[in-house]
């Protein structure tokens, strides 16, 4: 699938087309991997012989990438890795250490292993899983939000669990879920559709799931014993990136002082820094003012930004993501265990010196 | 001067010369009050002849208490407030043979204690948390020794039950403390040339409450008792019979108990015991009277519910009211004090008593409240105050340390000092001669810069209260000025 | 060692000195069964016999091959952490140790290839040599569909080990993100730097001489990394209250709760230079007499150095030190003008919550509320590397006699009596960690934990269950 995707682009090859390809053939794909492997596909297409051409390719890539789609939070997590890993596999001396390790072997390694790393990519996730059913108690209230596929592997991990031998096992929760009631109606939401379908899958295995719209969530945050919600990235200080309405379910968790988990693979965690839900990177229309004239020419709070730009680049309200500082996170579930927020930022530190 | 005798006065001298500060401090307090008291009683009228009167009968009644071994120490007391007042006397030109029950109005120690200080006090002064100073004030009497003549043998045995805790609880004491008064005051009788809503306050009840106070501090509901009695005393007309006079305060000080406690706490009760919901757990902690008719009166009503009681040393209150719920039937579960994130855990609602309310919407009770409403409030958890506006009080606090109670520190000592190895692990190596080096809690006044503090009370912050239920309903802490205007001082 | 004194009932110092004559059968045993009876309770003397128990099966044992080694100290560890689960300084112990092993084994395996870099060294190194060795031959584990992790330790019989992945994940993570795209994807080592090295003070960097030897003798390396551990232990106090002056100031109000050896050594050692008033809760009803004991006779006597004996015992109040004990209720009512609360630990979870004795909790919430800093001391030995997912599961519940005596026959029928012993404290109510390793913030000791035990390690049964 992978081979067929590039071939088809041959010389020419488009890394966006590639990256969409690789998002739509497989829906349990995540943004991060997705985009390595598009640019290992553009690796593939590609005959740069030095070191610093393949670099240089890698990064021209990853901007034409980064460029294509409003919010390249998800997809950065996935090609700073890759260039990070390329530079430092490629330039430190040290992997001489470790005996004949040109650059040949290396480029022979990542493209061959295309498909595989996308297997382990799915593989964390099935760790993530089980490793967060160890959060869930017998009698536990789950509230969780969005179509995060790894909360929802890690849901349904829990409620296999309980279903173990006798048909019902002694694992018992129930799951509230809350579902934006605009969007319930809309065919193609693919976040939605994930809600549903995990919803659906829950209840299959005899676990009860209540919807209820973002607006009940302080209502009900009192039955709720605790919160775990997906990422599209988890950033430097520990803080994650994620569909709009976490901030506030992480912010009605801590002040009924209920823990509030993030279930994330460890390869979404982004080198970003935001100083709040300005400072993303990305344009997102959510504060939208109008008079009945229409809408108000937007007053920035950057001042200058390019309307037009900002127009085009703009995600869909639906796609909007927010920003959860890490203080109102109890912890990060990846498939190397449980970081708290603090050790986000040396994860990241690792990675880049 | 014209000490009537002349004994009395030597033995006062060397007393006076061991007072410590506090004690000065004390006296001069005393002595204002009866300064005080002078002036009421020098108002209109004559009184140089009743005093003396007054005097006498005052002398019966002692005699009649505390028999002959109180003789003794009750003149040299006479004496001793003697030579402090004289000042005072000599102003308002009183003769010699002034009324003793004025002298004796003052608070008085007993002699034993006194000695017993004064010779203590160097060591003493260190075994005082500094902080809570101006708590200590004197030993809690324990004994008859030393009391006033005045004061009636009612109110006398009422004074031992508090400071044994026989008699505990702010309502509890009051009411107590009213049906002894009503006794004494079947007792009294108004001296000629007086009439009895001047003279009954200041010459009669003075004492008593004074002798009261000196067994154990009186609580926010017992004030407002005595401010009523006072009011309804002074509001008498002078020229009621006696007898009529005192029937009178009788009924009022019943229909004063009816109204503002007995009733009140059915009342209560009855408004509290709906916000027990079946298949709740109420968790309280150490022991309320309402608090506990509020549960019986909601297992009577059929409601389905469990009970966690949390209890504190040294006083073990809520081991009582474990007790009476568990004869009546009721599931309970009992934890220590350090088990409190425990009961949290399983709590829906928290039901506090109080001893007092205070205007800034915070909560006087037994120490150890504050941390179990803290986490309950923490845990969102409603916390509910049963209290009867009489324990509404027009005083503020804002810390622990002013308004508060010091408990005498042997209270904390463990009764049967462990004399084998310590409950820790490795203790059991220790050998004899090592044991006999060691030395126990209990002879902690001999260990220099140890001090033990045993508070009584502390402060709830008001917004760890979500509800407070008086009789006059359920109001937020916010209310309790309006509530205090409106019982306590609207009378 | 810990002087041999003569008691009836059977404790800590009696399996001492069980140990020196009995073979390793029995003590093992006998430590199963005093654990069991709680006969040996608390963090330091569960961590005491651990470390002389494993030092003790690690003589005895006839191989000197580190994985047969390993498996040894796994099987009577798990045997041990199973008679008392919740006492966690067993496990952490049996933990550390296996880490010496596992060091010495690499040390043993690699001196060839590490001569010249001393792996020792730091940390962001050892992350490269971890990351780069790993892309030797991608041809040879890179078969797809390979997505099991596959160990590289260089240890034999490493490829016959199960997957730990699961269940290493109980701990902080201590991989690299990279791991997605590296070949073997191994629990690499990374952020582990070996065992002995972390605590400073034990003199390990004297003994490093030995890795340029070609062939090491695993089980005297591990013997001497054990002896280490056990110094450690007995050395804790003294470094913890090294840091006592940099947080105890003229005239302040300290609050501690219960009586641990610990603070009473952090106390004294600030009191021999500053004045300060102590307000000690006296955690009714499981520690109190404990604390009366510390309060009134200085100290509790510890299971070692009797030299210093004298100056452990002095009670603060000796020293000038004015000491007021509260019972626990009184906390609130005092917390306003105390300046600093100092708290000892049962055990430290990974991210920094604690279990302490019961009443530690409403302590340091109520300090929270006020404002006032609480400082945990502990020492790494009670650091434990499991997150706690059931942390109600973690209290133990002790005799409720203690809370009413038996004698009220009719109370204790009728009326449900619970006495938890233990607190679970949450890390946002801690300010503060002092180690001997220094002073920490609750959101680093993640990594302090990583420090100390092998990833492979931190699930001891998974291991035995094969």
């Amino acid at each position: 699938m992978v081979t067929t995707a590039a071939d088809s682009h041959g010389a020419t090859f488009d890394v966006v087309a590639a990256y969409h390809h690789l998002l739509q053939s497989d829906s349990d794909i995540t943004m991060p991997v997705a985009a390595i492997e598009a640019l290992i596909l553009a690796l593939q297409n590609n005959n740069s012989t030095t070191v610093s051409e393949t670099l240089d390719l890698v990064s021209r890539e990853t901007v034409k990438l980064k460029a294509s789609i409003p919010n390249p939070i998800s997809l950065s997590a996935g090609t700073d890795l890759f260039q990070q890993y390329l530079i430092s596999s490629l330039t430190r001396p040290a992997a001489t250490q470790a005996g004949i390790l040109d650059f040949d072997q290396i480029r022979q390694h990542l493209v061959q292993n295309g498909r595989l790393f996308v297997d382990r990519a799915k593989a964390a996730r099935t760790t993530i899983s089980g490793l967060g059913r160890h959060f869930i108690r017998d009698g536990d209230t789950v509230l969780t939000n969005g179509g995060s596929r790894v909360v929802g592997a890690l849901l349904k991990s829990a409620a296999e669990s309980s279903s173990t031998s006798s048909g019902r096992g002694s694992l018992r929760f129930r799951v509230i879920y809350v579902v934006s009631p605009s969007s319930s109606n809309i065919e193609g939401r693919t976040a939605e559709s994930e809600s549903a379908a995990i919803i659906a899958a829950l209840r299959e295995r005899d676990i009860p799931v209540a919807t209820i719209p973002p607006t009940a969530i302080a209502y009900c945050m009192d039955t709720v014993t605790q919160c775990f919600v997906g990422a599209e990235g988890v950033v430097e200080n520990g803080g994650v990136v994620n569909r709009l309405g976490t901030y506030q379910m992480g912010l009605l968790a801590k002040a009924a002082g209920k823990p509030f988990y993030v279930v994330s693979e460890s390869h979404k965690f982004v080198r970003l820094y935001p100083l709040g839900q300005r400072d993303l990177g990305i344009e997102q229309k959510i504060v939208d003012f109008r008079t009945a004239d229409g809408a108000v020419d937007a007053i920035n709070d950057e001042g200058v930004a390019d309307l037009e730009e900002g127009a085009k680049k703009s995600t869909a309200p639906e796609d909007a993501v927010d920003y959860t500082p890490p203080h109102l996170i109890s912890g990060i579930i990846t498939e190397s265990g449980v970081l708290l927020p603090s050790a986000v930022s040396e994860e990241l530190i690792k990675i880049w010196f | 001067m014209s000490a009537p005798a002349p004994p009395s006065t030597e033995p006062a001298k060397p007393d006076e010369a061991k007072l410590s500060p506090a004690e000065l401090k004390k006296r001069a307090k005393a002595e204002k009050q009866a300064r005080r008291a002078a002036i009421k009683g020098d108002q209109p009228g004559g009184e140089s002849s009743t005093s003396g009167g007054n005097g006498e009968s005052g002398a019966q009644a002692a005699n009649a208490i505390g028999g002959p071994p109180q003789k003794k120490p009750q003149q040299q007391k006479a004496g001793q407030q003697k030579q402090g007042r004289q000042g005072n006397q000599d102003a308002r030109g009183a003769q010699g043979d002034r009324g003793a029950s004025q002298q004796q109005a003052l608070p008085l120690r007993r002699r034993g204690s006194q000695s017993g200080l004064a010779t203590a006090d160097s060591k003493k002064d260190n075994k005082q948390v500094e902080l809570f100073s101006h708590l200590y004030t004197q030993p809690r009497r324990h004994t008859v020794e030393g009391t006033s003549k005045d004061v009636h043998p009612a109110v006398l045995a009422l004074g031992f039950q508090f400071s044994s805790y026989e008699i505990c609880g702010s309502s509890a004491r009051c009411v107590a403390m009213l049906l002894a008064f009503k006794e004494a005051i079947q007792s009294y009788t108004t001296p000629t040339g007086t009439s009895l809503p001047r003279h009954l306050t200041s010459h009669f009840l003075s004492p008593q409450i004074e002798f009261l106070k000196s067994c154990r501090s009186i609580s926010e509901s017992m004030g407002n008792a005595i401010r009523y009695l006072k009011k309804i005393i002074v509001e008498i007309d002078p020229n009621m019979p006696e007898q009529e006079a005192k029937a009178y305060l009788c009924e009022e000080m019943d229909r004063f108990i009816r109204e503002r406690i007995t009733i009140t706490d059915q009342a209560i009760a009855a408004s509290a015991c709906l916000q027990i919901k079946n298949g709740s757990t109420v968790l309280t902690y150490a022991k309320s009277s309402i608090v506990e008719k509020t549960i019986l009166q909601a297992h009577a009503n059929g409601t389905k519910f469990r009970v966690i009681i949390v209890d504190s040393r040294p006083l073990f209150e809520g081991k009582h009211l474990a007790s009476s719920l568990m004869s009546a039937g009721l599931q309970v579960e009992y934890l220590p004090y350090s088990g409190i994130p425990h009961a949290i855990k399983s709590a829906s609602l928290v039901l506090l008593g109080a001893h007092s309310m205070l205007s800034n919407g915070r909560l006087q009770s037994r120490v150890g409240t504050a941390s179990l409403a803290m986490q309950a409030q923490k845990a969102d958890i409603p916390v509910i105050v049963c209290c009867e506006s009489v324990k509404f009080s027009g005083k503020v606090a804002l810390d622990n340390i002013v308004l508060n109670e010091v408990a005498p520190p042997e209270e904390l000592i463990p009764l049967a000092p462990a004399t084998g190895p310590m409950t820790a692990d490795d203790k059991a190596g220790e050998d004899d001669e090592e044991r006999s080096k060691v030395k126990t809690l209990s002879e902690w006044r001999d260990i220099p810069n140890l001090q033990i503090l045993n508070l009584m009370y502390d402060i709830t912050p008001a917004e760890y209260i979500r509800m407070v239920i008086c009789e006059y309903g359920s109001v937020p802490p916010s209310s309790v000025p309006v509530v205090h205007r409106l019982a306590n001082e609207g009378m | 060692m810990p002087a041999a004194i003569v008691g009836q009932t059977p404790s800590l110092s009696t399996f001492l000195k069980s140990l020196k004559t009995n073979d390793v059968e029995t003590s093992t045993e006998l430590l199963i069964s005093l654990l069991k009876r709680r006969q040996i309770r608390n963090s330091r003397p569960c961590a005491i016999a651990t470390s002389q128990l494993l030092l003790r099966v690690v003589a005895g044992e006839r191989h000197r091959d580190a994985q047969k080694l390993i498996e040894r100290i796994r099987n009577v560890g798990c045997r041990l952490v199973a008679a008392q689960p919740r006492e966690m300084a067993v496990g952490n112990i049996v933990r550390r140790i296996l880490g010496v092993v596992r060091e010495v084994a690499e040390e043993d395996q690699n001196p060839a290839d590490m001569s010249d870099t001393s792996p020792t060294k730091s940390e962001p190194s050892k992350l490269q040599s971890a990351l780069l060795p790993t892309l030797h031959a991608p041809t040879a584990c890179s078969t797809p569909g390979d997505v099991t992790p596959s160990t590289d330790f260089g240890l034999d019989g490493s490829q016959s080990r199960p997957s730990l992945h699961s269940v290493n994940s109980h701990a902080p993570g201590m991989t690299s993100l990279f791991n997605i795209l590296q070949t073997p994807q191994g629990r690499s080592p990374i952020g582990t730097p070996p065992g002995g090295a972390q605590t400073p003070n034990t003199g390990k960097k004297g003994r490093d001489g030995f890795e340029a030897k070609e062939k090491l003798d695993v089980k005297a390396e591990v013997i001497d990394g054990i002896k280490e551990l056990i110094d450690e232990l007995e050395i804790v106090d003294s470094q913890i209250a090294e840091s006592a002056l940099d947080h105890i100031h003229s005239n302040e109000t300290i609050l501690t709760h219960t009586s641990s050896q610990t603070v009473q050594r952090f106390l004294m050692t600030a009191a021999r230079k500053r004045k300060f008033t102590v307000i000690h809760a006296e955690a009714y009803p499981n520690d109190h007499e404990a604390t009366h004991a510390t309060i009134v006779n200085g100290g509790k006597k510890g299971s070692g150095d009797n030299e210093d004996v004298d100056e452990r015992w002095r009670p603060l109040t000796a020293m000038g030190i004015t000491v007021i004990l509260i019972p626990d209720s009184a906390v609130f009512a005092l917390m306003s003008r105390i300046n600093k609360v100092i708290l000892a630990p049962h055990t430290v979870m990974a991210n920094g919550s604690l279990l302490a004795a019961a009443g530690a909790s409403t302590i340091a919430q109520t300090a929270k509320v006020h404002h006032v800093p609480v400082v945990v001391l502990s020492g790494v030995y009670k650091l434990c590397p499991v997150y706690p997912f059931d942390t109600d599961g973690l209290i133990e519940y002790g005799d409720p006699s203690k809370v009413v005596p038996f004698q009220d026959g009719e109370f204790m029928d009728k009326v449900d009596v619970v006495n938890p012993i233990y607190d679970f404290v949450d890390s946002e109510l801690v300010d503060l960690y002092i180690t001997n390793l220094g002073g920490h913030a609750p959101s680093f000791l993640y990594r302090i934990v990583a420090d100390h035990y092998r990833p492979e390690d931190i699930d001891l049964r998974a291991k035995s269950d094969q």
